[in-house]
């Protein structure tokens, strides 16, 4: 047992950070998609979709908890939520695909090629991410579904749906007749949030994924939910830098801020959120990665608690950055909005938090 | 980053829950549990320990020539899940394991540590922390108790506050100031006080709860052979906070996780029964909500402490870690407690004893038990300081 990451697993994170890093428009005060292009260019290039496909179809073979740090960079980094989408797409795959979707998507995916948006949430359902009122019947695909990430860019949309007797989930290429995508006036104009419509759209049944396997659904929100938890993290993690740098350097009543215990606790506060919401996501990303028993709970607890945490060092940042921490121009906003997307992707923190209920109780039934 | 168990590790597992389903009385957790009288109480952890020494189940990760089985990281996260599976009782004598033993085990002598080590493994003598004073709480290097050498003793004189367990103890460890000149972090030391020395009494002090755990502690003209000194006269800050950071680090956030873990699978064992008007408690997406965070954060806190162990096996220094891990834990705790009560409705203030409380009214113990976790082993306050300022880097 060893609940460190490996020094692979940290530079990679590093290494995404830096490519991210160099991309300043990412995180500046204005929210704009035009380096997204770029940005998914230089990671396909550094072999960032290739990481968790098999090597038989050109990939390097890596886990899912081989991206935590990595994940957590793209959250800190405020990447197009693409990226991770099409990460967890991939792994999804990986595990759902049979043989020939395998070798039909992986290797385009590793090349950086297929960029995957997930579709799950709809309007009319309340927070459940399972629940899809978007029908799959006799090979026809109708329905809506809102606050996609980056389906105007993506090459392939993978759906939550469901038939006449149970969820299932479909890969739908966007360019597919009947599919229409368009851009939502939304919290966070970088994050590329669409609505998606499709209108009859014709499905066959090579493009489900894990059909007839009853825990696909699940396995599809445990990857997701994991993926937010990392990325909310990441998020935390730079409030708490940029608070602390704040407060030794803004000074008032001839002292720096940070002296006084009301900015220094609730900075030490912080500190101790960080910790325990890296501990709890960490966990996740080893439980997905093992099909661990907890596996439910963990992704869950994660996605619930982490989301808390980060939503609340927003809250704490600007708060410590005083009048400054409300202008556009220092840019706090923009992670404020991007852990709103977060919060409320792949199911609310209320869902997660009754689910994680739900498994235990479950569990202390079966002891 | 790896999660999974060796062979041994698994054979470790089953030998403890083995000897735990032998070692526990009959019906354990079901039918009988811990006498409600305060006195009996003790006693019967008392002879717990003893049953744990006997089983060398006591102070498994001390090293093996003390006694202990030199147990690893992860046997001693097995150890903590085990004794929660097995609704274990608390252990009396942590001071003297985690607290006593430990700094001994640092900055003892070898003829401290042949002496003092092999009964508190044994949990043959028990022991009791003597720092904190009427004027020296948070501020704890203002403590004024007066240990005066005198020949090859000191002669002790003064107060103690808020010393737990003395009435049980055999052993006290005490900061006491030998030079009253030097500046007030430079002229302690830290002794070893034999409980049944003349001169010592002993006040109880009521808590919140209603129990008396806690005590004060008088010292009046006490002789304290010069061996009792620990490490070097006037060095006695820096050993006390070894003693500090065991206290405050992950072992004993572990230790601590397993007993909330109880407190909770309590709590959802009564949710899960007691009935509402529309079927029972666990049914209320009210209370599944509640349930759900305190779950996440109990949960959170072993994972903590697993987070800070791997850092320690790893090579780092034991430092703000340790206050991290007691600020999370002493609240989370207690957010667990509030939690509980709220979650009972109206029974919330049924207690111990009345006919209609649920579980025997032991939440409500509990509720008001965890309203010291964030005041002892330094305040939360105090916590903020450290990391603020020493992992942090904030101003003072
Ligand atoms: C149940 C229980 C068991 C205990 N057992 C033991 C024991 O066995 N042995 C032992 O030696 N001691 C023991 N203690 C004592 C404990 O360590 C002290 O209570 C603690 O250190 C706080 O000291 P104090 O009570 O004097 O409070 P004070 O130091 O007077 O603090 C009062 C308040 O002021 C705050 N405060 C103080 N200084 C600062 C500061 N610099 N910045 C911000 N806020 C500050 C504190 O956080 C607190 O909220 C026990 C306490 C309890 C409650």
């Amino acid at each position: 047992m060893n609940f460190l990451f490996n020094e692979e697993q940290t530079s990679l994170g590093e290494t995404v950070g830096q490519v991210l890093a160099d991309h300043a428009a990412l995180t500046g005060p204005d929210p704009s998609r035009d380096s997204d292009g770029e940005v998914w260019a230089a990671l396909a290039e550094l072999g960032l979709f290739s990481l968790l496909v098999a090597e038989e179809h050109g990939g390097v073979g890596l886990g899912f908890v081989d991206l935590a740090p990595t994940v957590e960079a793209l959250g800190a980094g405020l990447a197009p939520p693409l990226i991770a989408s099409t990460l967890v797409a991939t792994e999804a795959v990986n595990r759902l695909g049979d043989v020939e979707q395998r070798a039909q998507l992986l290797p385009d995916i590793a090349a950086g090629e297929t960029a995957i948006a997930i579709a799950s949430a709809e309007l009319g359902r309340g927070n459940d991410p399972v629940f899809a009122e978007c029908g799959l019947h006799d090979g026809r695909l109708t329905g809506r579904k809102i606050a996609v990430a980056g389906a105007d860019v993506a090459q392939m949309l993978l759906v939550v749906t469901r038939t006449q007797s149970a969820p299932a989930l479909a890969l739908v290429p966007t360019d597919a007749p009947g599919v229409t995508v368009e851009p939502h006036a939304d919290i966070d104009p970088s994050a590329g949030l669409c609505r998606v419509t499709f209108d009859n759209v014709a499905v066959a049944s090579a493009q489900l994924l894990g059909e007839g396997s009853p825990g696909a659904l699940d396995t599809l929100i445990d990857l997701g939910a994991t993926a937010q938890s990392g990325m909310a993290m990441g998020i935390a993690e730079v409030m708490l830098k940029r608070s602390v740098a704040y407060a030794c350097e803004r000074e008032q009543f001839g002292k720096p801020i940070g002296s006084f215990q009301a900015i220094k606790h609730r900075c030490a506060d912080l500190a101790v959120a960080v910790e325990a919401g890296k501990a709890t996501s960490h966990y996740a990303f080893w439980a997905c990665s093992e099909d661990a028993e907890d596996r439910a709970s963990a992704a869950s607890a994660a996605k619930a608690y982490c989301g808390e945490i980060a939503c609340n060092a927003c809250n704490d940042a600007i708060q410590i950055h005083g009048g400054m921490g409300f202008t556009w121009e220092l840019g706090l906003h923009r992670f404020l909005r991007r852990a709103q997307v977060i919060e409320h992707a792949v199911g609310s923190r209320a869902w997660h938090y009754e689910r994680v209920v739900a498994e235990t109780l479950a569990a202390r039934e079966v002891a | 980053m790896d999660f999974t168990y060796t062979d041994e590790e698994h054979r470790f597992r089953l030998e403890l829950r083995e000897w735990l389903a032998t070692a526990l009385p009959e019906g354990w957790g079901e039918t009988v549990f811990e006498p409600e009288d305060e006195e009996e109480r003790y006693l019967f952890r008392r002879d717990w320990d003893k049953k744990l020494s006997s089983g060398r189940w006591a102070g498994i990760n001390w090293p093996v020539e003390y006694g202990g089985r030199g147990a690893t990281l992860v046997e001693r996260g097995i150890f903590a899940e085990e004794m929660a599976r097995a609704k274990a009782p608390e252990s009396l004598n942590i001071i003297g394991h985690n607290l006593a033993g430990t700094t001994i085990l640092h900055h003892g002598s070898q003829a401290q540590k042949d002496r003092f080590l092999p009964p508190i493994i044994a949990n043959e003598e028990f022991w009791c922390q003597g720092f904190s004073e009427p004027n020296a709480g948070s501020d704890l290097a203002s403590v004024r108790t007066k240990a005066v050498r005198k020949g090859d003793k000191y002669v002790v004189n003064g107060q103690k506050i808020w010393t737990s367990y003395a009435q049980y103890s055999q052993w006290c460890f005490a900061l006491v100031r030998t030079d009253p000149d030097a500046p007030k972090h430079k002229g302690l030391s830290f002794l070893l006080i034999d409980m049944s020395s003349p001169g010592i009494s002993i006040r109880p002090l009521r808590q919140i709860s209603g129990e008396s755990e806690f005590n004060e502690t008088f010292f009046e003209d006490v002789e304290v052979p010069v061996e009792n000194l620990v490490g070097q006269e006037n060095d006695g800050w820096r050993i006390a906070m070894t003693t500090l950071a065991y206290e405050r680090g992950p072992e004993d956030c572990l230790g601590r996780q397993v007993r909330f873990k109880q407190e909770l699978e309590k709590l959802l064992e009564v949710c899960a029964v007691e009935p509402t008007a529309n079927g029972v408690l666990a049914d209320d997406p009210v209370v599944r909500q509640k349930l759900g965070r305190s779950i996440v954060e109990v949960e959170a806190m072993r994972l903590v402490a697993l987070k800070s162990f791997s850092r320690i096996l790893a090579g780092d220094e034991r430092g703000p870690d340790a206050s991290v891990i007691k600020l999370y834990w002493s609240h989370a705790a207690q957010r667990m407690n509030e939690a509980a009560l709220d979650i009972l409705g109206p029974a919330a203030v049924l207690s111990e004893g009345d006919d209609d409380a649920m579980a025997g009214g032991r939440f409500q113990t509990s509720f008001l038990q965890s309203k010291a976790f964030s005041i002892y082993s330094g305040s939360s306050e105090i916590q903020r300081n450290i990391i603020g300022e020493r992992m942090l880097g904030l101003p003072r």
